[in-house]
């Protein structure tokens, strides 16, 4: 039996942290708009972003596709800058996973962040602080438990994005090639006992990323 | 001297409207709950924003609706202590207090800090979470880490009425105490007269949105100008009746008290200016009531009633005697007194009271 090739897994580590990066910084930023800030059109951004959530999977890769591809804004923005392309690279796996789990952080930093008592935060503002300040020193730390289980589920689903990133970023074996992709490819041309690999590979990282939220979130009730 | 007049629209029922000045020292807002206290501090401090109005302390204007004055709250050095104070939980006692201290030079936050917490005799819990303190130390803590900022006014919203009253009274104590150094307006709302008679200075009392009146304490519980005053300043009787008889030359006038059941009293009140037949209220503290075991004959107290004692309830420094005689008065006495003249429920009594301890709302 040949070696099993772990090469999928490894990228897929690597779009799935990149992307969590990305969405952690996006979601809690939005996470604390949607819940801290009343503007016009609140809801509405909240339902945009939560899409990826319900959409197949084809149509989120669509609109990345005509977002990203050379003749879309993004697309061609980056080509100028960079000189090269998103579509059909690693970068563009990232960003598929990213949009996918977004709205799982975005979800998640909202709960998390109304579930600060503004008090707190009213109290560091009768102290002379500003509101970044505010929002590192109160907001932020209050809201760390649920922001990691927001983390933690954002990272499980950029780990097994399949749709968008199959449709952004292409089947690449080495370059664009994620476990998930992998997975399909492996059944596809009759190599089961790679895709068993990669299958029990993912589903204990999902289970152990799933199980360890809930601790968090359990431990959050009790103190 | 901090000088706030508020108006803001709360919904159909409510509107805030309240004008006062606060010189150095502690000015108590006293009145019901919903009375529009906890909102007025709210204004100060820049977490409500008023309809219209001006807010200034020590000459700095933070509000001022005319000129679109609106001084962010971060800015306005208004120490606030919320009611449930509002401790941040992450963080120990010395590391809250440090938080605040954000205007002194890093390297002597620490130091800051600690003598705070030092001089409201709280240093040893520094290194605790707010969870793992008492109220009274919380509470110290809050203060602490309310002036570490210095503030220009202080805002505290009844901080004390989780506590118990020994720990509260040396807390009001200390902080009184501590003023005489800082001098800052301090706006302290409360429920209790103890407080308030306490703390001393100035009291704004607070009805339905409005200032009801202001003035010493002494003055405000000793002599309630409304009868909502009265009310709020606890003055245990408070009757309706008819005015039956004046008598001009002797500047009193008879007043029929209702009780329920049909059962009236009759008692001499100071001259008003209702005419026979018009209905009043009369008002007698439960201090100026004399209790006697036998009649009292040859004294000097116009109103003596007899009646009989229908409860008796233990308070924290007296004991209150409610008497039956034709509407329940409350009268209190020393545990003392209570022993000496073997009161018991149903036992005869006699109530005294001077005409000039009555008062009366026309």
């Amino acid at each position: 039996m040949a070696a099993i090739d772990l090469s999928p897994l490894w990228l897929s580590l690597r779009v799935a942290t990149l992307s969590t990066l990305c969405v952690v910084l996006a979601g809690v930023a939005l996470g604390w708009l949607l819940a801290r800030r009343r503007f016009f059109g609140r809801e509405a951004l909240d339902a945009a972003v939560t899409l990826p959530l319900v959409l197949p999977p084809t149509v989120l890769g669509y609109y990345l596709l005509v977002l990203l591809g050379r003749g879309g804004p993004v697309g061609r923005a980056y080509e100028a800058l960079t000189g090269s392309q998103l579509v059909f690279t690693w970068r563009g796996a990232v960003i598929a996973a990213a949009a996918g789990a977004l709205p799982l952080m975005v979800k998640t930093a909202r709960a998390a962040v109304a579930g600060v008592d503004t008090q707190y935060e009213d109290a560091a503002r009768t102290l002379g602080k500003s509101e970044w300040q505010v929002f590192k020193r109160v907001t932020l730390p209050l809201a760390s438990r649920g922001l990691l289980a927001g983390a933690m589920l954002a990272f499980a689903r950029a780990l097994g994005d399949f749709g968008a990133t199959l449709m952004v970023a292409g089947n690449i074996p080495g370059r664009t090639q994620t476990a998930a992709i992998a997975i399909y490819d492996a059944t596809q041309a009759g190599r089961d006992s790679d895709a068993v690999a990669l299958v029990l590979v993912l589903s204990a990282a999902a289970f152990a990323l799933l199980y360890a939220t809930n601790r968090l979130s359990a431990a959050g009730h009790d103190s | 001297m901090l000088e706030v007049s508020v108006r803001k629209r709360l919904g159909p029922g409510f509107t805030l409207d309240v004008d006062f000045a606060a010189p150095p020292g502690v000015t108590v807002l006293f009145g019901a709950s919903g009375s529009g206290k906890t909102l007025t501090l709210r204004a100060v401090a820049g977490l409500l924003r008023p309809d219209a109005g001006r807010v200034s302390a020590g000459g700095r204007v933070l509000f001022d609706s005319d000129s679109g004055i609106d001084i962010p709250v971060a800015r306005r050095r208004v120490g606030y202590l919320f009611q449930n104070l509002a401790l941040f939980p992450h963080m120990t006692a010395l590391e809250n207090v440090e938080f605040a201290a954000g205007g002194v030079p890093r390297g002597e936050r620490r130091g800051r800090a600690l003598s705070l917490l030092e001089r409201l005799g709280v240093a040893h819990a520094a290194g605790r979470r707010p969870r793992e303190v008492s109220g009274g130390e919380a509470q110290r803590v809050a203060l602490a880490r309310a002036l570490a900022a210095s503030p220009r006014v202080l805002l505290l919203d009844e901080p004390l009425s989780a506590l118990d009253e020994p720990v509260r009274l040396r807390i009001v104590k200390d902080l009184k105490e501590l003023n005489e150094e800082l001098r800052l307006p301090v706006l302290y709302v409360t429920h209790s007269r103890d407080e308030a008679l306490l703390l001393g200075g100035r009291a704004v009392i607070y009805e339905r949105g409005r200032v009801a009146a202001e003035g010493s304490p002494e003055e405000l519980f000793a002599a309630p100008a409304s009868e909502t005053v009265a009310r709020l300043t606890g003055v245990e009787n408070i009757f309706e009746g008819t005015v039956v008889a004046r008598d001009e030359g002797a500047g009193t006038m008879s007043v029929e008290l209702k009780g329920p059941g049909g059962l009236a009293c009759r008692v001499e009140v100071p001259l008003g200016q209702s005419a026979e037949g018009a209905r009043v209220r009369v008002a007698v503290r439960s201090g100026d009531i004399l209790l006697a075991a036998e009649e009292p004959h040859n004294i000097s107290a116009r109103n003596v009633l007899r009646g009989r004692v229908s409860a008796i309830e233990e308070r924290s420094a007296h004991t209150l005697v409610r008497v039956e005689s034709g509407v329940t008065w409350a009268a209190s006495v020393t545990r003392h007194a209570l022993e000496q003249l073997g009161l018991r429920p149903d036992r005869e009594v006699w109530l005294a009271f001077k005409t000039y301890s009555c008062r009366v709302y026309e």
